[in-house]
């Protein structure tokens, strides 16, 4: 193909349009970041300061912070959790859909969409109210349960589009091997959905670690999780920006490496789920 | 895909999903249609009031002044990530060294929790202090008060739903560009077709259901927008950025009413409901046997 003038001219200008936002995507973490190392005085300055004297200060606090490190471990608990409990039932459950007709199995999936897709606080009050009685209310296993509403649909929907690229061919010859059902799964779909089951559980774990709503509202000291622990710091943004930013920085960080690190499952569980349906 | 035989088996398969999904979501959905028609605030008061709930919420100003903004909010905030997202992503479709990365970069929006965005936010956009309006002021334009204005604040809380999730928009659109069959936009290339004539002739129609599939979802997930205005505005300033979450929030968490808050969340699940409904009708796809 001939590289015409207007080609490049055509490409220069897309460069400089990505440049440009990553800039604005960029700019406000980095800018998090600089607060969170900044000093009161530097952080509050005007003109804003660029170069400033780096401190640990506003991280140090968060260590004595009464309830902060708990948050840290208490998200990791129920990140994990969350995802094998979604991920080992999406498995069968798409297993299932995957493999067999049955009566209801459109209402199963009309389901899975919309509890997937209904408003978080219909369920959080009667949840609540529940687990007032039962006494699963501020507890890490009562917490990852909720979240199922959410990631189970998804683990399913999303495990489901990558069992159906499993050739039939395979699961039929392990049949004729003489596997039985949980044996074609397990040497079959398994092992061959694998990286998109990583993927299910990558972006399950983000949208666990991320979520706010339901753990604000069922979780008070015990269970408390980081993105809540985040939050407290909303009331007195304008005196503590230094602590705040800091604290965000630490909830940001083991998403960010999952980023880099797992950038390609990432973006093939974003994708598949929606290009395929 | 293998033959598909009718099985007892699928029922056992799917069964602990299906008690799962009955303790989280149908259990609850329930209660919460019941109860709206009781009065109670968690004490030991328990009323039946009939349609009483819906006939003081469907009288209220309040009430409809909040279903509009979380219409306006889902509505443009759609518009402009949908916009901003399909952009970009042609834009990058166009790169060829350092797309990856570049790629990466533009993804780290999605690995933000939506209460750090709106913390975020709150200290750049700062009226006094933040370094957005530092910035403006150097290029010579007035400062806004963002978040501190009923005029200012919705549109604040839109801009800033757009900077955290365009990038879904982004991602998905590049990946559906980049699966496009290769002959079509070949032959429209030899027939003379600049690139923009391509790309609204060919790709964008091809690139249809994609652009659907996101469609839907992000018109469900910012009718539902919580923790973006939660950790911002709060619904502030008085009522101008209310949503119905932060509404339900609020009655149930603030104001200790339970019923009215379910009420609430009944009414705003059958809208979602319907428009999940009227999407999957359009759509087979997404609910397909």
């Amino acid at each position: 193909m001939v590289i015409t003038r207007r080609d490049q001219n055509e490409r220069l200008l897309a460069y400089l349009i990505s440049l440009a936002a990553i800039l604005i995507t960029l700019f406000p973490i980095v800018w998090l970041l600089g607060i969170a190392l900044k000093s009161q005085r530097d952080a509050f300055a005007i003109p804003p300061k660029l170069v400033f004297e780096p401190i640990a200060d506003h991280f140090l606090f968060l260590l004595d912070k009464p309830g902060f490190v708990e948050a840290f471990q208490n998200s990791v608990y129920v990140t994990a959790l969350g995802v094998a409990i979604a991920i080992v039932i999406a498995i069968v459950a798409a297993y299932g859909i995957h493999r067999f007709k049955f009566r209801g199995k459109k209402l199963f999936g009309v389901w899975l969409l919309l509890a997937y897709m209904l408003p978080e606080f219909l369920y959080i009050i009667p949840m609540y109210a529940l687990y007032q009685r039962i006494g699963l209310y501020d507890t890490q296993i009562g917490l990852a349960f909720v979240y199922q509403v959410h990631s189970l649909p998804f683990a399913v929907w999303l495990i489901r589009s990558f069992f159906r690229e499993v050739p039939g061919e395979l699961d039929d010859a392990s049949r004729i091997d003489g596997c039985n059902h949980f044996g074609s799964l397990r040497h079959v779909y398994i092992p061959m959905a694998a990286p998109g089951i990583a993927a299910t559980a990558i972006l399950t774990a983000i949208w666990i670690w991320n979520e706010l709503t339901i753990a604000l509202s069922l979780t008070f000291g015990e269970a408390q999780t980081i993105t809540v622990a985040v939050a407290s710091f909303r009331g007195y943004t304008s005196i503590n920006w230094g602590a705040m930013a800091a604290a965000s920085i630490v909830a940001i960080v083991p998403m960010l490496m999952f980023a880099v690190f797992a950038q390609k499952y990432i973006v093939k569980g974003l994708t598949l789920g929606s290009l395929k349906g | 895909m293998p033959s598909a035989p009718r099985n007892r088996v699928a029922y056992y398969l799917i069964a602990p999903a299906v008690v799962v999904l009955a303790v989280t979501s149908l259990y609850p959905a329930i209660y919460s249609v019941v109860l709206s028609f009781y009065n109670w605030n968690w004490g030991v008061r328990f009323d039946f009031i009939g349609l009483g709930n819906y006939i003081d919420l469907f009288t209220s100003v309040e009430f409809w002044q909040v279903l509009y903004q979380t219409f306006l909010f889902a509505i443009v905030a759609t518009t402009l990530e949908l916009a901003l997202g399909l952009g970009l992503a042609v834009v990058v479709d166009r790169l060829d060294f350092g797309a990856s990365v570049i790629r990466t970069l533009l993804l780290t929006p999605l690995m933000v929790s939506g209460i750090i965005v709106a913390l975020m936010s709150k200290i750049v956009l700062d009226p006094m202090l933040g370094i957005v309006n530092y910035l403006l002021g150097l290029i010579g334009l007035p400062p806004s008060p963002f978040f501190g204005t009923t005029g200012t604040a919705m549109a604040t809380v839109i801009m800033v739903d757009a900077w955290w999730q365009t990038a879904f928009v982004f991602i998905i659109v590049l990946a559906g560009l980049q699966s496009l069959p290769q002959e079509p936009i070949e032959a429209a290339r030899v027939d003379g077709a600049n690139s923009l004539q391509t790309f609204f002739r060919v790709k964008l129609p091809m690139l249809r259901p994609v652009l659907y599939t996101i469609l839907i979802f992000r018109t469900i997930d910012t009718l539902k927008v919580f923790d973006i205005i939660f950790g911002t505005t709060g619904g502030g300033p008085q009522i101008a950025t209310e949503v119905m979450q932060t509404m339900a929030y609020r009655k149930a968490f603030s104001f200790l009413q339970m019923s009215e808050a379910m009420t609430v969340m009944v009414i705003f699940s059958v809208i979602v409901l319907a428009i999940s409904l009227i999407y999957m009708r359009l759509d087979d796809r997404l609910a397909e046997d």
